[in-house]
């Protein structure tokens, strides 16, 4: 992966974000008595972790561009709304509900791209206007009120989204196919190139095994791997191939990283940001429906805020928000710093505003080191 | 002899990995222009900023002297109090605030404690009239062009009682008409008993204008010589470091079938405030067309036009091999065969950020997608024979593009417009900031495509390099075609004559 793009290869930020990570960990674990740490609390994380990740790996996608989306909470809130009321007051069953709630959001973001390209209007004052409009229309469409994702009774595939673990069994057969393919690339690469750094590559790929090997036996011993894991991790390997693998993630690159020069090198600006708006629009629907799931119902609260922890997640990862630079794994990373702090408040009863204090703080603290190191 | 004004000692200054000056001594004296050559990364800004004051005194090894004693510059700011003061290419203009705003920046008059505009204006007034800058001091300092900023930030020097002027490539973004006017200046500030350290890789310049030159390479002092005891051989042999016998080394060419044609082109940009009109031209096959004129008359704008990136058309008609060329954007026009190495390669070039294998295969991402993912080991392949084709001096492909000179940048962007495949190349100022060695590099690299039936057409405003390299001349002026000449009818007092609309040859 010589040729990746620049900000696809930086590391170094890695290091201060896992120091910062087990700095987390161990006071919540230290301060819950090792509860945090227990196989029901991490498999709650990790179902956070996916709607936290899924969402700022859709943010992600438009960052990179230099664009911006402030009003993905609002549209998490709505499009988990609009499947919970379709199936809830109309009587539709989960799959066409969310099927045309999902192609509503993507409707709706790729307009709002359009909207944004073609008539040179600032990212960041449309979406605003999404923010309110989207909330608006969220509370139209659930009437204000709490809306069932399945009928009394009846677990449809909407309700099942949070509730369904992969038998253990599965969980390690994860773990084998996980292996195979990460050392099978190690084999391939290192067949290949000169120039591959063989031993940290190995290094890599056991590290990474043995990451997910602990995470599935700790999750085995609650209900087993979550469903949402498993979208998080289909979400990511999309992400990080399409960035780093494909014309589409080259341009987003080169969009942020200069937008004229993108434009004479003869690439379709309009039709690539679009694009990155199309797929936070995807992002924005499958992070709907888990989020929606999750709580149960649809409620007016649902995805409030969670613009912001995405745009940190990605931030905290080293995205530059100017465009043009960072990676989809630290994004995963940040995220993971996001969810952590919200699941260990919560686990320990912090109040909802010391919540917000802290929350706010660590995307002040973050921004403020992108300023840092973006020099 | 008298005291230099400033004088350089012994300047040693590294960075960490490079030393980029190496006990290197320089001066200037009252009424002198001294010049300073060196190709890109020789050590020529390193030591402006030494003199100015941007690398403050303790972060290099040596001493200054102004007027014999010992200066200490921590900041811009000191060497501005002791009359120093270097005009960057880049200058350092607020765009949107006006003429009168931007000559007193920082240093507006104040009476009670609001800013006297009065004051100010007539101040301002004063001091560009002194610089023969004849402008309305209410307008924005963006809707001027390169030639007046220049003059208004040396009028900001002057007034701040600037005694010694450095001045880093300052004709680079004029035209021959601006750039004369130019140097007439400087030879009078100089009869004003003002020292002038000048930078230019326009040797012509250099030697129309200097007392004395110095060369730098590699960080060192290669010679310092009064002008009248230096040649243009003898300089070009300093700065690089052997001989180059042929400055324009273009090879006569076979020509081929007409590839390019225009035939009464106008377009209008936005506002209809610049314009075309009625440019007719044809480039063949093999051929160099080379165009010229001043800065404005529309040279860039018709590139731009033809490449799909500027301009609606509102009459003529465009032909690429016979076929009419419809390119709506650049996108369309690289499909069609046209591929453009733009002016100015950092802002609307090259993504800065990004490794110098990312921008060689910008434009051609598509053709290295094997069912959706780029091929990697393609790439790196393609990337490498460029390098070495182009002798691209990189540490590596994934090295940043920023961090390399002016002349390398220019050939990945080169490179990059070589990879589309094209039969038209539209080449915009070239060389403009590239040092005599890569130009000569890039001068060869338009005789090899063109030997491969390439048709190339060169937007240039150095009359040497349009004279020297092209096969064909269209001279523009305000937007039209005012001369069309051959090789043989090209000199560069009836191109000029052409750009200014005195019409002889045409």
């Amino acid at each position: 992966m010589s040729s990746a793009p620049a900000g696809a290869r930086r590391i170094s930020g890695d290091v201060p974000r896992g120091l910062a990570l087990a700095g987390i960990v161990i006071v919540f674990a230290v301060m819950t008595n090792g509860l945090f740490l227990g196989a029901r609390n991490l498999s709650m994380l990790a179902i956070e972790l996916s709607t936290t990740a899924i969402l700022a790996l859709g943010m992600f996608l438009v960052i990179l561009p230099g664009h911006i989306d402030l009003s993905a909470g609002s549209g998490v809130g709505l499009i988990g709304g609009v499947a919970a009321v379709l199936i809830t007051k109309h009587g539709w069953p989960a799959p066409p509900a969310m099927a045309a709630a999902a192609l509503l959001a993507l409707l709706i973001w790729y307009l709002m791209g359009r909207t944004i390209v073609t008539q040179r209007m600032p990212a960041f004052i449309i979406t605003l206007g999404g923010l309110l409009v989207f909330k608006g229309l969220f509370w139209m469409v659930i009437s204000n009120a709490t809306v069932p994702v399945s009928p009394a009774g009846d677990l449809n595939i909407y309700a099942r989204l949070t509730t369904t673990y992969l038998p253990p069994v599965w969980g390690w057969a994860l773990v084998v196919a996980f292996a195979g393919i990460v050392f099978g690339r190690w084999v391939r690469r290192a067949a290949r190139s000169a120039k591959y750094d063989v031993d940290e590559g190995f290094l890599r790929a056991l590290l990474g095994t043995q990451a997910m090997a602990l995470f599935v036996a700790v999750v085995n011993g609650f209900r087993g791997v979550p469903l949402p894991a498993i979208l998080l991790g289909l979400s990511a390997v999309a992400t990080i191939v399409l960035s780093e693998h494909t014309a589409f993630g080259r341009r987003l690159y080169a969009i942020g990283g200069n937008e004229e020069a993108a434009h004479l090198a003869g690439i379709d600006v309009d039709k690539t940001v679009i694009g990155a708006y199309v797929l936070m629009g995807a992002a924005v629907a499958v992070t709907g429906f888990l989020q929606t799931a999750y709580a149960g119902a649809s409620t007016t609260t649902v995805g409030d805020l969670m613009e912001l922890d995405a745009i940190a997640a990605c931030v905290i990862g080293g995205t530059s928000l100017k465009g043009g630079r960072g990676n989809a794994r630290s994004v995963l990373f940040g995220a993971l710093i996001m969810a952590t702090l919200l699941n260990g408040m919560t686990l320990l009863a912090v109040p909802p505003e010391i919540k917000y204090v802290t929350r706010g703080l660590v995307l002040a603290l973050a921004v403020w080191l992108d300023t840092r190191l973006a020099r | 002899m008298s005291v230099p004004i400033l004088e350089a000692r012994r300047i040693t200054k590294s960075f960490p990995g490079v030393v980029a000056l190496k006990d290197v001594s320089f001066d200037v004296r009252a009424g002198e222009i001294h010049a300073l050559c060196g190709e890109n990364g020789a050590g020529k800004s390193t030591l402006i900023k030494v003199l100015s004051g941007v690398h403050p005194y303790g972060s290099y090894g040596g001493e200054l002297l102004v007027d014999g004693a010992p200066a200490r510059f921590l900041s811009v700011g000191d060497a501005q109090k002791a009359g120093i003061a270097a005009i960057a290419q880049e200058l350092a203009l607020v765009p949107a605030l006006s003429v009168a705003e931007n000559v007193r920046l920082g240093d507006w008059p104040t009476s009670a404690g609001l800013v006297d505009w009065v004051e100010a204006r007539r101040d301002a007034r004063e001091w560009l009239s002194r610089l023969g800058l004849d402008v309305d001091l209410d307008t924005p300092v963006e809707k001027l062009g390169a030639g007046q900023r220049q003059l208004i930030e040396i009028a900001k020097a002057l007034r701040r009682r600037a005694r010694v002027l450095i001045l880093d490539e300052p004709t680079a973004a004029l035209a021959e008409a601006e750039a004369v006017r130019l140097m007439e200046l400087v030879r009078s500030l100089r009869q004003d008993g003002i020292g002038i350290v000048y930078i230019s890789h326009r040797l012509e310049e250099v030697f129309a204008l200097a007392d004395r030159v110095s060369v730098l390479r590699d960080g060192s002092t290669v010679s310092t010589r009064a002008a009248t005891a230096s040649d243009r051989s003898a300089l070009i042999r300093d700065m690089v470091g052997r001989e180059i016998s042929d400055l324009f080394p273009r090879r006569a060419p076979k020509l081929g079938a007409v590839r390019l044609k225009a035939a009464g082109l106008s377009a209008e940009g936005e506002g209809g405030l610049r314009a075309l009109s009625d440019v007719s031209f044809e480039v063949r096959a093999g051929e160099v067309l080379g165009i010229g004129g001043l800065m404005g008359a529309g040279r860039t704008e018709l590139l731009m036009h033809l490449f799909g990136a500027w301009g609606r058309r509102t009459a003529g008609e465009l032909t690429l091999d016979g076929a009419a060329l419809k390119a709506g954007s650049p996108g369309d026009a690289l499909g069609a065969g046209l591929a453009l190495v733009t002016e100015d390669r950092r802002r609307h070039g090259l993504v800065l950020d990004q490794s110098v294998g990312f921008n060689l295969s910008l434009s051609t991402l598509d053709s290295l997608t094997r069912s959706g993912l780029i091929d990697f080991d393609a790439e790196a392949e393609l990337n490498e024979q460029d390098r070495e084709d182009l002798r691209i001096k990189t540490p590596s492909l994934d090295a940043r593009v920023g961090g390399l000179s002016g002349g390398n940048q220019q050939k990945v962007l080169v490179g990059r417009a070589r990879r589309s495949a094209p039969k038209v190349l539209l080449l915009d100022e070239p060389t403009r900031g590239v040092d005599v060695g890569a130009k000569v590099e890039i001068y060869e690299l338009i005789n090899r495509m063109t030997e491969r039936g390439l048709a190339v057409i060169l937007v240039s405003s150095e009359l040497p390099e349009l004279i020297g390299m092209s096969d064909r001349i269209v001279m523009m002026r305000a937007g039209r075609v005012a001369g069309d000449f051959s090789r043989a009818e090209a000199t560069q007092e009836r191109l000029i004559a052409a750009a200014l609309g005195q019409v002889e040859g045409a």
